[in-house]
């Protein structure tokens, strides 16, 4: 597992469904303090125009990377741009972008797609962990939810089982006025790795409702769901605001329930945790374009998994960092 | 009696005065509306930029809050606990990476104590939210320059901040830790935070200064909002990358939807056999401007970057990796718009053509000229001011959209400049912001919405002052036009 890791940690994404449970997260209990600080190489130059097309779930980390590696070297200019994890490997595979940010591991079909026009898979690696909440209106007394009863509000499947259609609060335990407040559900367009990686996890592959609204954009969701009183809706954690409220998951009915927080994200407690990923496209036995190259070595250093934690999300232990690192050399 | 108010209703009728009340009333609910959607784009835009007053409260379960009060609401009553109504107040307590969140929600009536402390500190930071708190000490090289939050302390903070401010421009980029000088700020509950003083961007004292000092704060913050590129991932800073790449493509635009247009319009109106099939171009001309523009962002896509930009980079960049023309840029954008717009222009220039009186045209003929010479020297002039007026709705429509963009090149962070120093200085292969893309960008994708919201209604004030200001010019233009030709017929 460790020699491959970040291809794969992709695929155990990929295959397990739910990557919380998997073994992707093992090497993720390290010391965060023994990052290496980022050494600026001397002598170097960069001048240039960098893009990154993908996930709007990464678009603001993206973001906070350019503008802080842009201190190491203004002369490098990363265009940044998010409408989707859909939209990287088309970029990719274009050679219309160098970095394709992913809020989920690319399908195999997008992996075959991308082999069968360059003759060799992308490069997968892992950027950061994120906990995918699930955000009810701040007013809203609900104490926690389990995933069967997160499924039966947005799904019309129910592949977990659940036994019947959640429309109100009162379904989900609420009393009083709460009873018979309709629920009004918030998710992402299709376009979206997080609409996919929800539909994967939560859903179980199941159909989401018809009712529930699409949101152009992360902070769209959680918008929705500060304006409307019996509004639920999924983002990730980064995008918090004191208008919502992240209730806390189990993985089952009766289970404990665990608050979207780094700790329980890291002791697996959490049920919704998931890599942040960054695909690259290169050939074998050529080495990275040295923007390419510095940009990712920043990434993985002290300061980029600052900005990390900046945007909201997790940072990677100093194992993984390094596991990442030995794959751009 | 009665018969004589039916007949006088019936008179009224008869000249027509019912309507004049309906088409005025419906004229006076249009302004009304676009006054409304004006007025909540000064109130919230402008407003956002003003030093509001830092307060700081203390709640019964013991917590301090300190900051701006920004949204109050009422506590929505739950059902059985029947009462007085209760409200509560939303502070912006700045910090986020310190706090977790920027914005905190407390209720009205578990607040003990309420008072606006002087020195009370708002300091807005290069590389993070604001801090909102009081000033500890300053510090360089680790040891202690000046303590305390007093008079001279301050002072000497400012100024120190102020010569890390100058040194940071002159330097270009400096990395922030390598930085000498530090501060440390007390925040409300008790922590303290040391940001290295190169990180300041301005430190305001909102308690302690008086209206004037508010004011050049203010000009201060609106300024930079225009003159500055975006920080913090677009919610902090200026537009205005966002606001050149607007102006730049709606010029390209016009420049490339005018001739296109004009042509067309004199070869339809001049020398095309008028019969159905002109008729039937005209009737698809006309319905081309009612084709969703995401079409034409398709077919931008899908001719201009993938036909004719890939055929550019294969003859003229062969070998290259990355895509040159053959990605999204600001000439596709340019042209895709061009598209969506230029029906507009041919029509309006058609109307202009045929209003061009019959016996000029025909006197200039007879004078022995070609109908080229006629065309140029006495139909287009007299036809140009209707030729700016396609021009000035094409402009109003084309700095607007935003949907055809999103598929040819707009992008949350370009930080390549339009125009620079190195040949061919305007590089129109360049990715851009645009102000309609940002005001999306900042309202649907900011990671810290609450406190981005206000540059979206200041965004969109910018974005509309654009609009009337690039019309306004196109309008003044023409007028002049039409005056010169006036005092041109005898």
């Amino acid at each position: 597992m460790k020699l491959t890791c970040g291809r794969a940690a992709c695929a155990a994404v990929l295959f397990s469904g739910g990557l919380a449970q998997g073994a992707a997260l093992e090497q993720v209990d390290g010391e965060r303090g023994e990052l290496p600080k980022y050494e600026k190489v001397e002598g170097l130059e960069l001048k240039g125009t960098l893009d990154s097309v993908g996930s709007d779930t990464m678009i603001n980390l993206m973001t906070y990377w350019a503008e802080g590696f842009a201190r190491y070297y203004p002369g490098v200019k990363l265009q940044v741009e998010g409408k989707g994890s859909s939209t990287a490997p088309p970029a990719l595979i274009e050679g219309t972008a160098h970095f394709g940010p992913m809020s989920r591991a690319m399908k195999a079909t997008e992996i075959d797609e991308f082999e069968k026009a360059l003759g060799y898979k992308p490069t997968c690696l892992r950027t950061c962990l994120d906990a995918l909440a699930v955000f009810v209106n701040k007013d809203n007394p609900i104490e926690s939810l389990s995933l069967e009863e997160v499924d039966a509000v947005f799904s019309k499947t129910r592949n977990r089982g659940f036994a019947e259609e959640v429309t109100t609060w009162g379904q989900l335990g609420l009393a009083g006025e709460w009873a018979n407040q309709p629920i009004s559900a918030f998710g992402r367009n299709s376009a979206s790795g997080t609409y996919g990686y929800f539909k994967e996890t939560v859903l179980e592959k199941g159909d989401y409702k018809d009712t529930v609204k699409e949101q152009p954009g992360s902070s769209a969701v959680v918008q929705g769901v500060a304006e409307s009183r019996g509004g639920i809706g999924y983002s990730g954690i980064g995008y918090a605001t004191s208008d919502v409220r992240a209730v806390p998951l189990s993985a089952r009915k009766g289970k404990e329930a665990f608050a979207a927080n780094i700790e329980n994200v890291l002791n697996e407690d959490y049920p919704l945790g998931r890599y942040l990923f960054l695909y690259v496209n290169r050939a074998p036995g050529k080495a990275l374009d040295p923007m390419v190259r510095e940009f990712l070595k920043f990434v993985y250093s002290r300061e980029g998994q600052q900005v990390v934690e900046k945007a909201g999300y997790l940072p990677l232990s100093a194992d993984v960092c390094r596991a990442e690192r030995e794959l751009l050399d | 009696m009665v018969a004589r108010l039916t007949s006088a209703r019936a008179a009224r009728t008869r000249k027509g005065e019912p309507w004049v009340y309906v088409t005025s009333g419906a004229l006076a609910l249009m302004l009304a509306l676009l006054l409304g959607v004006i007025l909540l784009l000064l109130v919230k835009g402008l407003g956002f930029f003003w030093p509001g007053e830092l307060v700081q409260v203390v709640t019964r379960d013991g917590r301090t809050i300190l900051g701006q009060e920004w949204h109050a609401e009422d506590v929505p009553a739950s059902a059985g606990a029947a009462g007085e109504p209760r409200t509560r107040t939303q502070y912006r307590v700045g910090n986020r990476r310190e706090f977790g969140a920027d914005f905190v929600w407390v209720d009205d009536d578990a607040i003990v104590s309420r008072e606006t402390p002087r020195d009370a500190l708002f300091v807005e930071r290069l590389t993070d939210t604001p801090t909102i708190g009081t000033l500890k000490e300053t510090r360089r090289d680790g040891a202690l320059v000046a303590a305390g939050a007093a008079g001279a302390a301050y002072e000497v903070y400012l100024r120190l901040a102020d010569e890390a401010r100058h040194e940071r421009s002159g330097a270009g980029a400096p990395l922030l830790d390598e930085a000498s000088c530090t501060v440390v700020f007390t925040l409300s509950d008790g922590q303290e935070v040391e940001i290295p003083l190169a990180a300041v961007v301005r430190t305001v004292r909102p308690n302690d200064i008086g209206l004037f000092d508010k004011t050049r704060v203010y000009a201060a913050r609106l300024w930079e909002f225009l003159a500055a590129p975006p920080r913090e991932s677009n919610t902090a800073g200026g537009i205005l990358p966002a606001l050149l790449g607007t102006v730049l493509m709606v010029l390209l635009m016009t420049l490339a939807v005018v001739p296109l247009g004009v042509v067309g319009a004199l070869y339809l109106n001049e020398y095309a056999r008028q019969g159905p099939l002109v008729r039937l171009v005209r009737l698809a001309v006309s319905n081309l401007a009612g084709v969703p523009s995401i079409v034409f962002g398709m077919f931008g896509l899908a001719f201009f970057i993938h036909v004719v930009g890939d055929g550019i980079d294969r003859v003229f960049f062969p070998g290259r990796e990355a895509a040159t023309f053959g990605t999204g840029g600001l000439l596709w954008a340019a042209l895709t718009l061009a598209l969506l717009t230029v029906p507009v222009v041919i029509v309006s220039t058609e109307e202009a053509l045929r209003a061009t009186p019959r016996a000029q045209r025909e006197g200039s003929l007879a004078l022995g000229s070609t109908r080229w010479q006629m065309l140029r020297s006495i139909v287009l002039p007299s036809a140009l001011p209707g030729i700016l007026t396609g021009m000035i709705l094409a402009v109003a429509r084309g700095a607007g959209e935003v949907a055809p963009l999103m598929l040819t090149g707009v992008m949350k962070l370009a930080p390549s400049p339009l125009i620079d120093g190195t040949p061919p200085f305007f590089h129109l292969e360049r990715k851009f912001m645009h102000l309609g893309f940002h005001i999306y960008d900042v309202g649907f994708q900011s990671p810290n919405v609450e406190a981005s919201k206000p540059m979206v209604y200041a965004t969109a004030l910018l974005l509309l002052v654009l609009v009337v200001i690039l019309n306004l010019s196109a309008i003044l233009y023409r007028n002049r036009v039409r005056r010169r030709l006036q005092g041109a017929l005898f």
